[in-house]
């Protein structure tokens, strides 16, 4: 189910309200459970049973760790249930790239499992993780209430696509949290917006590269527009997305992290991936690099923390050989940047921005295809002056049709509506105006949103099925 | 306290949005057929254990809450509005305003299905008509996009191209050029189809060229109705009505219409009044869609008879051909087993008119 769908909006999200309501606070994280468990059986049916597995799996082994804290058994018991962890993770994730990478190579045809891609599991395998790691070494005590657990981990906010909520963010608000009015209409302003952003912002420029990917017509104005398009459509989905689930969060008294601070206003790509997707990037600072031994031994050993960090960034976003090109890519960026060139893109940001644009919309064009042939195609695209037409009669259509979409796109990719807005809030002349309309405006935001969504538009979701 | 007030306003409004849809969403009784978009709205899914498992119940369910949204043509509406004064996108599901005409984008031209269709007829031109004493003709109908489409810098397709490229498929039969007989005021401007009353000149052409005579006196009778057209639902805009005209005179009163959509030979009127009040008054014309329809001209001064091989649009057109004919059939691929065909018309000596329009050309002409 996802967030951006009648089902959710109208059905769900009322009922699940109103029973987290009228719930004694005893018996509120067991609703949120329940809820979750629903809101996940919905997509996956009998793979509930696997995350409930999981859940159980997280919470006695969260208390075994703690029990043997310090004592031998500590280690391996925790190199065990992170390995389970990760065997289902790499089972239901990368088995058949594993195995028809294997075929490739060695020409073999060993059958694929054909197995499917659990909702989510990218998400919650690091929650678990994280909350695991964290017991052993002693930064938080082990959960003893198997229902506030089960909460944390299953909770429907943040379950299929993040934030990745550490439980040392929330183990405070599991047991005590405090729903003010100002933080619940905070609550319901960050997921309109976020359902704007889906709704009205990706879901048109899912569109566009939808008409992209169907032409008949290839033109170098085309495949630019695409470009664009699936970089402001990334960027809306999935911090949209992100804002659903912050806002969700603080309905229901949680403090979810922030996963995005406008990442487009960027100047190096250093600053990008702490401006993108930022519970993800501090997951593998604090489990993967930090452990490697981060930049404390020597420039080699940084270097080569980066390359296994950025290569398992890749292969979390998902299992084909262009999602590990795409890590790789930023690992030489990110490595050229710390030995060369950091120091310069601060001292001239206007370059900066540009190259954060242009390889980062790179980036997301290999990150987009189904294939490494499609992602050299429409790389190769973009710059096929002379072999392709410059324009096509489609494209020119496309750009005059998306074109008011896009700017606004462009513009509400950076801080400036929230500047604006924040402005307008406090300045003494349209302070009362803006306090009086703003309910309405959201109202407003949610009908238009309805009204899309009635509509049957364009409404997938990418970071769906990591 | 101001801020206290801000916040439960924020809570209010927005709850009172969120769970009144909720609420009307459950209590409304659900509507069987969406009369705007011309189609069945879903209904709600039976919850079993197999469409549990299957996860049809879940995806049925949302298409039901889809389609069984409360006020949804007021969405749809909304939507649309929004997406062309908000967004200024050019059109909403390729649907677009020009002029206060509407269309639907149809770019590009699909080669492989015109060449498929151009199949389709060759391989009847082998079987029931290269021996045969029939005459053959043929004529493309440009649709709305030719004329509207440039208007408004929309894609369009080359149509010369187009026709050439399907003249050159249909070399067995002599081409009829209608291109110059009609402008954008001949089609109806919320609905796809062309206006009887502005055909005469199309109607001119073919005689011309078909050596008939016609006798275009007809009465122009004006439909008692508004004509929603099928672009008016589908483009969920506030798009003023079409006035529907028909052409009458003694001629065609004294015609006998005959269908085979049924399967049995089933007597019907030349204009069907009770269709013109109905979901699609563009049905009204020979009953709106049918595989065999045969019209006989008791008053002609000719034996001659036609075949027209056609799409809807000719369901306007021929009544104006019926007094240069004794007998008329029409033939609509879409809705027939082509290798029928030859068991319900004995192809002789009639004319016979390939007559399609490039909406249908563009996509599939037959079963």
């Amino acid at each position: 189910m996802l967030f951006s769908s009648i089902p959710f909006l109208y059905y769900f999200l009322p009922a699940v309200i109103l029973l987290y309501l009228i719930a004694p606070k005893g018996l509120k994280n067991a609703v949120l459970l329940a809820f979750s468990l629903l809101f996940y059986a919905w997509g996956e049916k009998k793979l509930v049973l696997l995350f409930a597995f999981a859940i159980l799996f997280g919470w006695v082994t969260g208390l075994i760790l703690e029990r043997v804290r310090g004592s031998r058994w500590a280690k391996p018991l925790l190199f065990l249930s992170v390995a389970a962890d990760l065997g289902l993770l790499g089972y239901f994730k990368y088995s058949d790239f594993f195995l028809s990478s294997v075929n490739g190579a060695l020409g073999l045809a060993l059958p694929l499992t054909g197995v499917a891609l659990p909702i989510g599991i990218s998400f919650y395998t690091f929650q678990l993780l994280s909350y695991k790691i964290d017991v052993y070494r002693g930064s938080v005590p082990a959960q003893k209430n198997p229902v506030d657990f089960g909460a944390y981990v299953s909770m429907f906010p943040q379950l299929i696509a993040g934030p990745i909520v550490r439980y040392a963010d929330i183990a405070e608000q599991l047991a005590h949290r405090s729903h003010t009015l100002e933080r619940i209409a905070s609550g319901i302003r960050r997921f309109l917006i976020g359902l704007g952003k889906k709704v009205l912002f990706a879901n048109t420029f899912g569109a566009l590269c939808a008409q992209f990917r169907a032409t008949t017509e290839p033109s170098v104005l085309f495949y630019w527009l695409y470009a664009v398009s699936f970089l402001l459509q990334i960027y809306f989905d999935f911090s949209g997305y992100s804002d659903m689930a912050i806002g969700l969060g603080r309905l229901f008294g949680f403090d979810f992290m922030e996963n995005f601070q406008h990442p487009y206003i960027s100047a190096s790509i250093t600053e990008f991936w702490r401006r993108w997707h930022i519970s993800l990037g501090s997951w593998f600072r604090d489990y993967v690099y930090i452990p490697l031994g981060g930049n404390r031994r020597g420039k080699s050993r940084q270097l080569l923390n980066i390359l296994v960090v950025w290569m398992l960034t890749g292969l979390w976003h998902g299992a084909a050989w262009n999602f590990v090109l795409w890590g790789l890519f930023y690992a030489v960026l990110l490595t050229t940047e710390k030995l060369w060139t950091k120091q310069w893109l601060d001292q001239h940001k206007a370059v900066g921005h540009i190259y954060v644009l242009f390889t980062v919309m790179l980036g997301f064009v290999l990150f987009n295809a189904d294939s490494l042939p499609q992602a050299a195609s429409d790389i190769a695209g973009l710059f096929a002056f002379g072999r392709l037409p410059l324009l096509s009669q489609e494209a020119l259509y496309c750009l005059r049709s998306f074109g008011v979409t896009l700017l606004l796109g462009m513009v509400g990719a950076t801080p400036l509506p929230a500047l604006l807005a924040k402005r307008m809030a406090e300045h003494p002349k349209t302070k009362t105006v803006v306090q009086m309309v703003e309910p309405f405006f959201w109202a407003g935001i949610l009908l238009l949103s309805t009204a899309y969504l009635v509509d049957g538009s364009f409404n997938p979701f990418l970071y769906f099925r990591f | 306290m101001r801020k206290k007030f801000h916040s439960i306003l924020l809570i209010a409004v927005t709850a009172v949005t969120l769970f009144g849809l909720s609420a009307y969403s459950l209590l409304k009784a659900p509507e069987t057929y969406s009369l705007s978009e011309r189609r069945t709205l879903a209904q709600a899914p039976k919850m079993t254990a197999e469409t549990l498992e299957s996860g049809r119940f879940m995806s049925d369910f949302e298409t039901y809450t889809l389609d069984q949204f409360p006020m949804r043509d007021t969405f749809r509406r909304l939507k649309a509005e929004a997406s062309r004064h908000l967004f200024h996108q050019k059109d909403n599901h390729g649907l677009y305003l020009e002029q206060g005409y509407v269309s639907k984008l149809e770019y590009p031209m699909n080669a492989a299905k015109v060449e498929r269709n151009a199949k389709k007829l060759r391989q009847i031109y082998h079987s029931l008509l290269a021996d045969s004493s029939c005459t053959l003709y043929q004529a493309v109908i440009p649709d709305k996009n030719a004329f509207l489409a440039p208007l408004g810098d929309y894609p369009l397709m080359d149509y010369a191209h187009f026709t050439q490229t399907w003249t050159g498929y249909l070399d067995y039969a002599q081409p009829i050029d209608l291109s110059d007989t009609l402008f954008l005021g001949s089609f109806f401007r919320t609905d796809q189809h062309w206006r009887q009353d502005a055909l005469y000149p199309v109607a001119n052409r073919l005689a011309e060229a078909m050596g008939i005579e016609l006798d275009l006196t007809f009465t122009e009778q004006l439909l008692d109705a508004p004509f929603y057209g099928a672009y008016c639902g589908q483009a969920a805009l506030n798009l003023k009505p079409d006035q529907l005209y028909y052409l009458t005179n003694d001629v065609l009163d004294s015609c006998t219409v005959t269908g085979y959509g049924t399967g049995k030979a089933k007597e019907r009127p030349m204009y069907d009044m009770e269709k013109a009040h109905g979901r699609d008054p563009y049905e009204m014309f020979l009953c709106g869609s049918d595989p065999l329809v045969v019209i006989e001209n008791p008053n002609a001064e000719t034996d001659k008879e036609l075949v027209v091989f056609r799409d809807s649009f000719a369901s306007t057109l021929v009544p104006l051909l019926v007094p240069g004919y004794a007998k008329i059939t029409m033939v609509d691929l879409r809705y027939m087993n082509s290798a029928l065909l030859g068991s319900l018309v004995d192809f002789q000596e009639q004319d016979v008119l390939f007559l399609y329009s490039t909406l249908v050309l563009n996509n599939t002409i037959s079963q």
